[in-house]
């Protein structure tokens, strides 16, 4: 057992002495710290994501009904006290139907999007880091990735794999992941040319180090934004293949399936499907306020720069095409 | 621009092979006997006895290894030969062309429909940012790219074909029936044409060259006109061409929801048919279509950019 008294064992690599504790950058911290409260899209965006989350984490306990319970003799029955949305073309309530499906698309949109940012970002840094041939490779791949159309590659997928969680999964990461890339190597080639990429390389810090303790969680606002703006994208993806029958398979249900369900009904009760696609809609608006909330505030140290100390300069661009150019 | 021309001509050649080589192997997965699927597509008589398929098999060289067949086959389809649909009983490439043309006549007034409401709104907005005006176009472009199509379509629909009948809830038979797909259609290009537009008019507003045109006495509209939308039109176009090519495979959904004959619900159906050889086609042709756009845009937007121009030389 070391004394307690013992100085500080000295093994340690020069690039890990990052100065004390204090200093050293909480990576989480910042991000929050820096992600775009201000402006007023990301505030109505936020609130609205919470309340959505929080419904659909609570949804086994504050569902009305159980979703899969069919009541034939009081099918599509409008709104009442009962069945606040009323009940589908199976009697089923379709507030608590709403509440179960939300949890299987955001969850999937969520899963897709997760491996998306971490390969894309990954990959994009990379090649900016390393460039030759890495970089050739994963640009080119890019390149061709980008202008594939998601649904058709899901098609496609299917066509060889059959409809599945894994085929769903698959098809909208291998288009989902080039924006990141794309955004990713284009920080990163900024970020090399900083000092304190330079102090990191003449200290010996390994080149993993750099890529994940410096490169990336300095690019990470950004990418944040990205992630806000295409899960929006993923949501309604998820949506169009499960409406066209081919993602989430029965009994399993969700905003897409519902709306395909409730589609032969539309005329005699419009709000089912109404609703299910109001779903999507307002859930998909809420992360892209977030998103573009995100870019459009800009980092404090641009935010400086203007007289009144509010607002953003006006020579700035706002960064809102980082999303729209790379869908 | 030469090594630029080649890179991407060679990109081009790889993502070829490979999606070729996809395609090619999709009667091998999945359940059932490989050489009967391929036969399918090539003989038109579809009730075979099992020695009929082994004498076939052979003779088009079925039981070769799988390497080889894949050659003969991609012979075959270099010359737009993908055997016969399942379904219809006629040559894939008659079933494509005319389902092509259906989806680009679509995708672009779709396209152009979003441009010519997007390119005012962008500029407007841009003209006077952080404006309640700003902050509403804003608003309805973030709408705008949150819709789902297949939302927007049904409704549609339920309102102007059902309740009001002013429009055909599905078919393709002249203009009246492009109206609606073409709204649903264009309204999330709409939403992001807004933004990159409000964006580059910003950003070339905020620009040396545009005070001194304004401080040589050119008006505002003059200004904006002659300066700004010459040079904030770049990456519209960019981003036009990009949703282009992924419109022209077709826009799957709202095609399947309005009935519409083209690429998209041609993939669909054959993809819930199992309809394979009309699968390998309709890839083949709509990724191959959508990197050749893609390519040619990358390519004119050197052309038109001088600092790009300059770069790549």
């Amino acid at each position: 057992m070391p004394s307690l008294t013992a100085p500080p064992p000295t093994t340690q690599e020069p690039w890990r002495r990052v100065g004390p504790p204090s200093h050293r950058p909480n990576i989480f911290a910042s991000m929050v710290r820096g992600l775009g409260g201000r402006h007023w899209t990301f505030k109505v965006g936020a609130v609205l994501l919470t309340v959505i989350l929080l419904v659909l984490v609570l949804t086994p306990w504050i569902a009305p009904h159980d979703p899969a319970a069919q009541d034939l003799s009081n099918r599509l029955a409008g709104p009442s006290a009962e069945h606040w949305f009323g009940t589908d073309h199976l009697g089923r309530d379709v507030l608590s139907r709403l509440m179960w499906g939300g949890r299987f698309s955001v969850t999937i949109a969520a899963i897709t999007l997760t491996i998306c940012a971490v390969c894309g970002t990954i990959l994009g840094a990379l090649a900016a880091r390393r460039g030759g041939w890495i970089d050739e490779l994963v640009m080119r791949t890019v390149d061709v990735l980008v202008c594939f159309p998601d649904v058709v590659v899901a098609l496609f997928l299917i066509a060889l794999f059959g409809t599945g969680y894994g085929t769903l999964i698959a098809a909208l990461t291998i288009t989902g992941w080039t924006p990141f890339a794309r955004l990713m190597r284009g920080l990163a080639l900024e970020i090399n040319a900083k000092e304190y990429i330079e102090a990191a390389e003449i200290l010996g810090s390994p080149k993993w180090f750099i890529l994940f303790r410096h490169v990336i969680p300095n690019a990470l606002r950004p990418v944040a934004a990205m992630s806000f703006l295409r899960f929006g994208h993923k949501l309604i993806t998820v949506g169009a293949l499960s409406y066209l029958g081919l993602g989430v398979q029965p009994p399993d249900s969700d905003w897409g399936k519902m709306l395909l369900d409730a589609q032969p009904y539309m005329e005699r009760a419009p709000w089912v499907g109404i609703l299910a696609g109001a779903a999507i809609f307002v859930t998909a608006l809420s992360v892209t306020m977030i998103g573009q909330g995100i870019d459009l505030s800009k980092p404090r140290t641009t935010r400086a720069t203007t007289p009144d100390g509010k607002g953003t300069p006006s020579h700035v661009p706002p960064a809102a095409i980082s999303d729209s150019e790379a869908l | 621009m030469l090594m630029f021309l080649i890179r991407r001509t060679l990109v081009l050649m790889v993502t070829l092979l490979v999606v070729s080589v996809l395609a090619f192997l999709i009667p091998y997965a999945g359940e059932g006997d490989p050489a009967r699927k391929i036969l399918r597509a090539r003989v038109n008589d579809p009730a075979l006895t099992q020695d009929q398929v082994n004498a076939l098999t052979h003779e088009l060289g079925l039981d070769r290894a799988l390497h080889l067949q894949y050659f003969d086959w991609l012979k075959q389809t270099l010359t737009g030969d993908f055997g016969l649909s399942y379904t219809s009983r006629s040559p894939v490439g008659d079933l494509v062309l005319p389902a092509l043309s259906v989806s680009i006549t679509l995708a672009l007034s779709a396209l152009l429909l979003a441009l010519v409401f997007a390119l005012p709104l962008g500029i407007v907005a841009a003209t006077r940012r952080g404006s309640k005006l700003d902050n509403a176009v804003t608003f309805v472009s973030q709408s705008a790219v949150s819709a789902p199509e297949y939302w927007i379509g049904p409704v549609l629909v339920l309102v102007f074909a059902r309740y009001l009948g002013w429009l055909p809830s599905g078919g393709w038979n002249g203009i009246a029936y492009i109206v609606m797909p073409a709204t649903a259609l264009a309204l999330r290009p709409l939403g992001y044409f807004t933004q990159v537009t409000r964006a580059a008019m910003s950003e070339v507003l905020a620009a040396p060259y545009i005070t001194a045109a304004r401080s040589r006495g050119l008006s505002f509209p003059r200004t904006l006109l002659r300066h700004g939308m010459r040079n904030s039109m770049l990456p519209v176009m960019t981003l036009f061409s990009f949703w282009f090519a992924g419109l022209m495979g077709g826009s799957v959904v709202i095609e399947v929801i309005f009935n519409i004959p083209g690429m998209g619900r041609l993939l669909y159906t054959s993809v819930v048919n199992n309809d394979i050889p009309v699968i390998q086609g309709g890839m083949m042709w709509i990724l191959t279509l959508a990197v050749v756009v893609n390519t040619a845009t990358d390519l004119l937007y050197g052309v038109l950019n001088p600092a790009i121009r300059v770069s790549h030389a």
